[in-house]
């Protein structure tokens, strides 16, 4: 696991950055998702706005990194490119060593719904749907509907949700419902699981909850999260903590447990 | 798991959709009862037009319009006809019947002495017209005339009556007046056939066997219309052998006057149509505003635009199919009672009024497919980070 900025070791090769770190001589071959030199730029009217400003990164299977940073320092552009909803104006994101940027829409559609499951601030539940239906959601379509099933309540049970299958969106409290959504981006068995703010709109013991649930994932599914945050407590649980000034990675230095899991 | 649940494992679009159109149930009601409107409008017009259509058709057929009348045309040597070109007009016409008859006119010499001018059709056997209601005709029928029923209840006579006739001829010396007797031997049963009313004597009294009138009875009037279609074109190739005369061109005339009037109406119909589908893309379209960021999940979680697409369709589509099934089963109760009113059977739906009213089901399906089409392409379009950032 890395993350570097290409500026801020200068101008050494990135491979040479990675190969300095322990776990990651084995190849970029293990990684599920790598980005090199990524850069993302907005373009609003005449004006060019640049996200990110060239920015390297990879990441493992069961690696917890935490993304913090000031408010517009492209957080949420970095999540959104690791996400495949979005593609970097220049440099390279590559899913498990293949470049994202040569997949079709329905490609980026297809390996997003299999590797990777979403957590948003706000949830986003379907309120016509049952706690249960918004879990088998993103299967929905697939024509497994009894083996959907099974995981789903699997999953709801696994997040303590278990005697809330059939309960709607609005009558689930908020930790509830981030529960529900958290097991909703577990449906496909992502291998990397990215949330933005996922703990925003709770309190602090239901947040402390989710990052239980988050500990308990990636050891026993061996599932990689990456998380937006701006709350401390979450950042400190992480392995690494990523920090965004200004699209670029300033070197964090609290580090809280480095090289602590998987990588 | 439940049969219910694996049923909607089948169909899950159809449970979005039906979820969906259940979450602002006012609107969809709205909209669904906009396409039920134009369904109405067209189902019934339609075939409460067919209806009309068919019981116009019914009462000229009744008239004689599934007849043709021909007469010795222009360019015929004689002006009769005689037994071969009676058999050759029946070779022509293949199965329908052919009946020969000379008209004509007398004079009838009522009991108080006054003379009365009254139409004869002089004919082979009356039979051949119309069926016996009293009496009989003998099978060497001379001397004794048959009467219309109309005659016979205008004018009082009885079977067996002998009723004075007065025929006039032309000759080099003037007229000539010729007094006849003859016996009532049979009245004929009703009828609304045109030219039908009073009285039928043998062929032979005409002295010469000659038929100016041949009437061709068919079942139809398409049957008609192909009959005299064939007479034209075997005696009238060039010369105007034979005069042609069908009122099948009257029922064309009718048929696509109703047939234009009822189609404007419909049209008129279907513009209730494009209304119910602006109202629908509308619906649609606030559906998806108030969606945008929920299809944005959708296309995060892994649904491909063509899914979202489907979804939506097929929620504007049931929409449709909901005020469709109201709208047609008004239009049927509707066509029922034209049906009744006109044809005396609420059951008796023609085939045109079926088609009108599978055509409004249609075409208010189709309609709100068309209306959430734009509605659908643009929320798959969206990009679901643009969706999602609020
Ligand atoms: N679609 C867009 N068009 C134009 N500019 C954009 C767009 N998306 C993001 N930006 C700009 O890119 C920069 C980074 O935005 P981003 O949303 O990634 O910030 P963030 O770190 O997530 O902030 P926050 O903590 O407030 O969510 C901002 O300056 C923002 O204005
Ligand atoms: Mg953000």
């Amino acid at each position: 696991m890395t993350w570097e900025t290409s500026d801020s070791e200068g101008a050494k090769p990135t491979e040479t950055a990675r190969g300095d770190r322990p776990g990651d001589a084995a190849g970029g071959g293990d990684l599920i998702l790598r980005g090199e030199d990524v850069t993302k730029e907005y373009q609003t009217g005449t004006q060019t706005v640049r996200a990110l400003k060239g920015i390297d990164f990879g990441i493992a299977p069961s690696d917890f990194v935490a993304i913090v940073g000031p408010s517009g320092s492209g957080k949420s552009t970095l999540l959104n490119l690791l996400g495949l909803l979005d593609v970097p104006t220049d440099g390279a994101v590559s899913l498990r060593g293949q470049d994202v940027s040569t997949f079709s829409d329905a490609d980026r559609t297809r390996k997003r719904k299999r590797a990777i499951g979403f957590v948003f601030q706000s949830f986003y539940l379907i309120p016509t749907l049952t706690a249960l239906e918004n879990v088998e959601m993103p299967r929905m379509l697939d024509k497994t509907p009894v083996k959907t099933r099974e995981r789903a309540k699997t999953l709801l049970r696994r997040v303590g949700l278990g005697d809330r299958l059939d309960h709607y969106p609005d009558e689930l409290s908020g930790g509830q419902k981030q529960r529900v959504a958290i097991a909703r981006s577990l449906i496909n068995d992502p291998a990397l699981l990215l949330a933005d703010e996922p703990t925003g709109n709770l309190d602090r013991d239901t947040g402390d909850e989710i990052l239980a649930l988050f500990d308990e994932l990636r050891a026993e599914e061996d599932v990689a999260i990456v998380t937006v945050t701006h709350d401390a407590y979450v950042a400190e649980e992480a392995d690494r903590v990523v920090n965004l000034v200004d699209g670029v990675i300033e070197d964090a230095g609290e580090t809280a447990a480095d090289g602590g899991h998987g990588a | 798991m439940s049969l219910r649940h694996r049923i909607a494992g089948r169909f899950p679009r159809l449970v979005i959709a039906r979820r969906n159109i259940s979450r602002a149930k006012v609107r969809s009601i709205l909209a669904a009862a906009s396409i039920l409107i134009g369904v109405v409008a067209i189902g019934a017009i339609g075939a409460g037009g067919a209806a009309f259509k068919q019981s116009q058709l019914q009462s000229i057929q009744a008239q004689g319009a599934t007849s043709v009348y021909v007469s010795p045309g222009a360019d015929m040597e004689a002006s009769h006809f005689d037994r071969e070109d009676v058999k050759a007009i029946d070779e022509t016409v293949g199965a329908a019947a052919v009946v020969a008859t000379e008209p004509g006119s007398m004079e009838l010499i009522t009991s108080d002495g006054t003379r009365d001018g009254v139409s004869v059709t002089y004919i082979d056997d009356p039979r051949q017209l119309h069926e016996v209601e009293r009496g009989g005709i003998p099978d060497n029928w001379r001397q004794s005339v048959v009467v219309s029923h109309e005659f016979a209840a205008d004018r009082g006579v009885e079977l067996g009556e002998r009723l004075k006739l007065v025929s006039e001829t032309e000759t080099a010396s003037g007229t000539v007046e010729t007094e006849h007797t003859y016996r009532v031997v049979a009245v004929l049963v009703e009828s609304q056939s045109f030219g039908g009313g009073g009285l039928f004597l043998p062929i032979e009294e005409t002295g010469d066997r000659q038929y100016s009138r041949v009437e061709v009875m068919t079942e139809s009037t398409d049957r008609a219309e192909a009959v005299a279609e064939a007479l034209r074109d075997r005696f009238n190739d060039r010369k105007d052998r034979l005069l042609v005369f069908e009122l099948t061109s009257l029922v064309r005339l009718l048929k696509t006057l109703v047939n234009g009037i009822n189609a404007f109406l419909a049209g008129l119909g279907s513009i209730s149509l494009l209304v119910a589908g602006v109202s629908i893309a509308n619906t649609m379209l606030m559906a998806v505003i108030k969606r945008r960021e929920e299809i944005g999940v959708l296309r995060a979680v892994g649904y491909g635009k063509v899914d979202i697409v489907r979804i939506l369709l097929v929620e504007a589509v049931l929409l449709g199919a909901l005020g469709s099934a109201v709208g047609l089963a008004i239009a049927v109760v509707v066509a029922m009672v034209a049906n009744a009113l006109f044809l005396g059977d609420p059951f008796a739906f023609t085939q045109s009024a079926l088609l009108y009213l599978a055509g409004a089901v249609g075409f208010g399906i189709l309609t709100s497919l068309l209306a959430g089409a734009y509605p659908a392409w643009r929320a798959a379009n969206e990009r679901p980070i643009d969706a999602l950032r609020g």
